[in-house]
């Protein structure tokens, strides 16, 4: 028959999962949102609104604005994840 | 979604496994080469589209550093944000469009998850072997031999990662500014580790998560499914022709034994890189890749039993009715397809290439001079779009006497430069009180269809 290593090898675990869609989703989020924003700001002019004498690359700045969406969006996805996962059940057979 | 898979999964199988490796059976046939044919034309694009070079520059450059897109002859400002925001709704509803149509073919044959993973897979056939050479390989004590041939894979499957992560920062730096910085061992620290993090990505998905990542994390394959109807092309077994499904001896007569043509040899299931039966129907792990389709028909072809009893077909097709081309779903699609395609590309041939930014000077309302003249004073950034030097006649109007004063006309921007202005305008008090509304004109002085106009605001006191 189905050779039973080969299919039951497969599944991942529900944290894997989880952590796996979290950084996943939220890397995805966070593209988008630092595409839109540096589309509109440059990252060289903003570092100089902030601070006169800051002078940035516009690489350091992209990458800087990217990995702050990052961490807010990971953020946000795994506290969803987290409490739709631990979100009490409402039937009586509750653990 | 994940409430039929609970039920779907057989009792036994356990829910809380580390995740064991999956060893994918190669299978020749159509599909195989048609997926082989895919991958080498897509990646070999990936890997060869950087290296153009049109009008003595990159032909495709998404030039970070500098805020410009080079695509072709034509130039992208971030100001032309709305084109890439079209163009991903446009990729959007294509993708929405030939789900309709045939299914999962992009899961299949085009997605860089698919196409990457295939690469690698090729690499480790080649250093490790077949399916169960490779599990054998990975049961046996460690020897020369193993490691030679581990080493072997990691070695092309780093080399071809770095490659990969490197093509992929050329499409954002000029790369071959990029090659000679590596060469020279003098590469940028954000360049260096963006490259590094794309090799890193390509290496895990592609060598390690594979379909796992179509099964857990990919939002599409999920919701896939509401765009599919009766009529959509999809990979299905013929349950009709199958069953009862059962071993038989070659040459045997099935509707002797009361079987169908399925001798239930479990290689569509082997072959299955995310590990499901398609003999249960049709499933949302499935990504269409039609590796099931060439292993049954190559025991069909053994049983000399036709063909196609797990085939590319429509819902409408297995219950003996007519498939549809033409239906409101993909005759919707179509439409919102053309329509935007024009508009965008009617908009990108009428684009004027200049752009005049007003900022008012926000310090001071306005200065009070002399004779009853009031001043307004303004920053304007001309932007010339165009690759060359043009002069621009810059002016004022929306009051009766309002000029320009400060800067001699015409003024010249370089070819993709951007002159900053800074202007006062003035105007009499007779005419100018309250709020009053202005525009600003920047005219091209050889081509007078290149022509921008900009609204701003004039104060003056309130008589």
């Amino acid at each position: 028959m189905v050779d039973e290593d080969y299919r039951g090898a497969k599944q991942w675990s529900r944290n894997k999962q989880s952590v796996a869609v979290v950084i996943w989703i939220s890397f995805l989020a966070a593209a988008v949102g630092t595409m839109v924003f540096f589309a509109v700001f440059d990252p060289a002019a903003l570092a100089t609104a902030i601070d006169e004498g800051l002078e940035i690359n516009r690489e350091a700045g992209y990458a800087a604005g990217f990995f702050f969406f990052w961490v807010l969006t990971a953020a946000c996805s795994a506290v969803t994840a987290w409490l739709v996962r631990t979100a009490p059940k409402r039937d009586s057979k509750r653990r | 979604m994940s409430g039929r898979q609970e039920t779907n999964r057989p009792s036994s199988a356990p829910l809380y496994t580390s995740a064991a490796k999956i060893y994918p059976r190669e299978m020749k046939g159509r599909f195989a080469s048609l997926s082989k044919l895919a991958t080498i034309i897509l990646l070999g694009l990936f890997y060869v589209v950087p290296w153009l070079i049109w009008d003595d520059r990159q032909a495709f450059l998404f030039d970070l550093p500098a805020r410009k897109f080079y695509l072709l002859g034509l130039t992208l400002w971030p100001q032309d944000f709305l084109y890439l925001a079209l163009l991903l709704i446009i990729a959007a509803i294509s993708l929405f469009f030939f789900t309709a149509l045939g299914g999962r073919l992009f899961c299949g044959f085009a997605c860089p998850q698919t196409v990457w993973t295939e690469a690698f897979i090729w690499i480790e056939q080649f250093t490790e072997g077949t399916r169960s050479q490779r599990m054998k390989l990975d049961k046996a004590p460690w020897s020369w031999n193993k490691l030679r041939r581990k080493g072997s894979k990691q070695l092309l499957w780093i080399t071809l990662a770095l490659w990969t992560g490197f093509t992929f920062v050329g499409y954002f730096v000029p790369i071959r500014e990029l090659s000679s910085e590596i060469i020279a061992l003098n590469v940028g620290g954000w360049t260096l580790f963006w490259g590094l993090f794309y090799a890193f990505a390509t290496y895990g998905n592609a060598g390690y998560m594979r379909e796992q990542v179509c099964k857990y994390m990919c939002p599409y394959a999920r919701f896939q499914s509401a765009m599919f109807d009766r009529d959509t092309l999809i990979i299905s077994y013929d349950e009709q022709r199958g069953e009862p499904r059962g071993s038989r001896k070659r040459g045997a007569d099935p509707k002797g034994a009361g079987l169908g043509d399925c001798i239930d040899c479990t290689l569509c299931v082997q072959v299955c890189p995310t590990g499901i039966d398609i003999r249960d129907g049709l499933q949302y792990e499935c990504i269409a890749c039609a590796a099931c389709i060439d292993a049954c028909d190559s025991v069909m072809d053994k049983m000399n039993y036709p063909r196609g009893l797990v085939r590319y077909t429509t819902q409408h097709a297995l219950e003996g009715k007519p498939s549809k081309l033409l239906r409101p779903r993909t005759v919707i699609y179509a439409l919102l397809l053309t329509v935007l395609f024009s508009a965008m590309m009617f908009s990108m041939i009428t684009r004027t290439p200049l752009i005049l930014d007003v900022i008012r000077d926000r310090n001071t309302l306005f200065r009070e001079l002399p004779q009853g003249v009031i001043e307004n004073s303004y920053t304007l950034k001309v932007i010339n779009q165009s690759n060359d030097p043009r002069d621009f006649e810059v002016s004022v109007s929306g009051i009766d006497g309002i000029h320009i004063d400060g800067i001699s006309n015409p003024v010249s921007v370089d070819g993709g430069g951007v002159l900053s202005l800074p202007v006062r305008v003035r105007a009499h008090r007779d005419n100018a009180y309250g709020i009053m509304d202005i525009n600003f004109t920047a005219t091209s002085t050889d081509d007078d269809t290149i022509v921008v106009v900009e609204d701003s605001r004039f104060l003056a006191p309130t008589p």
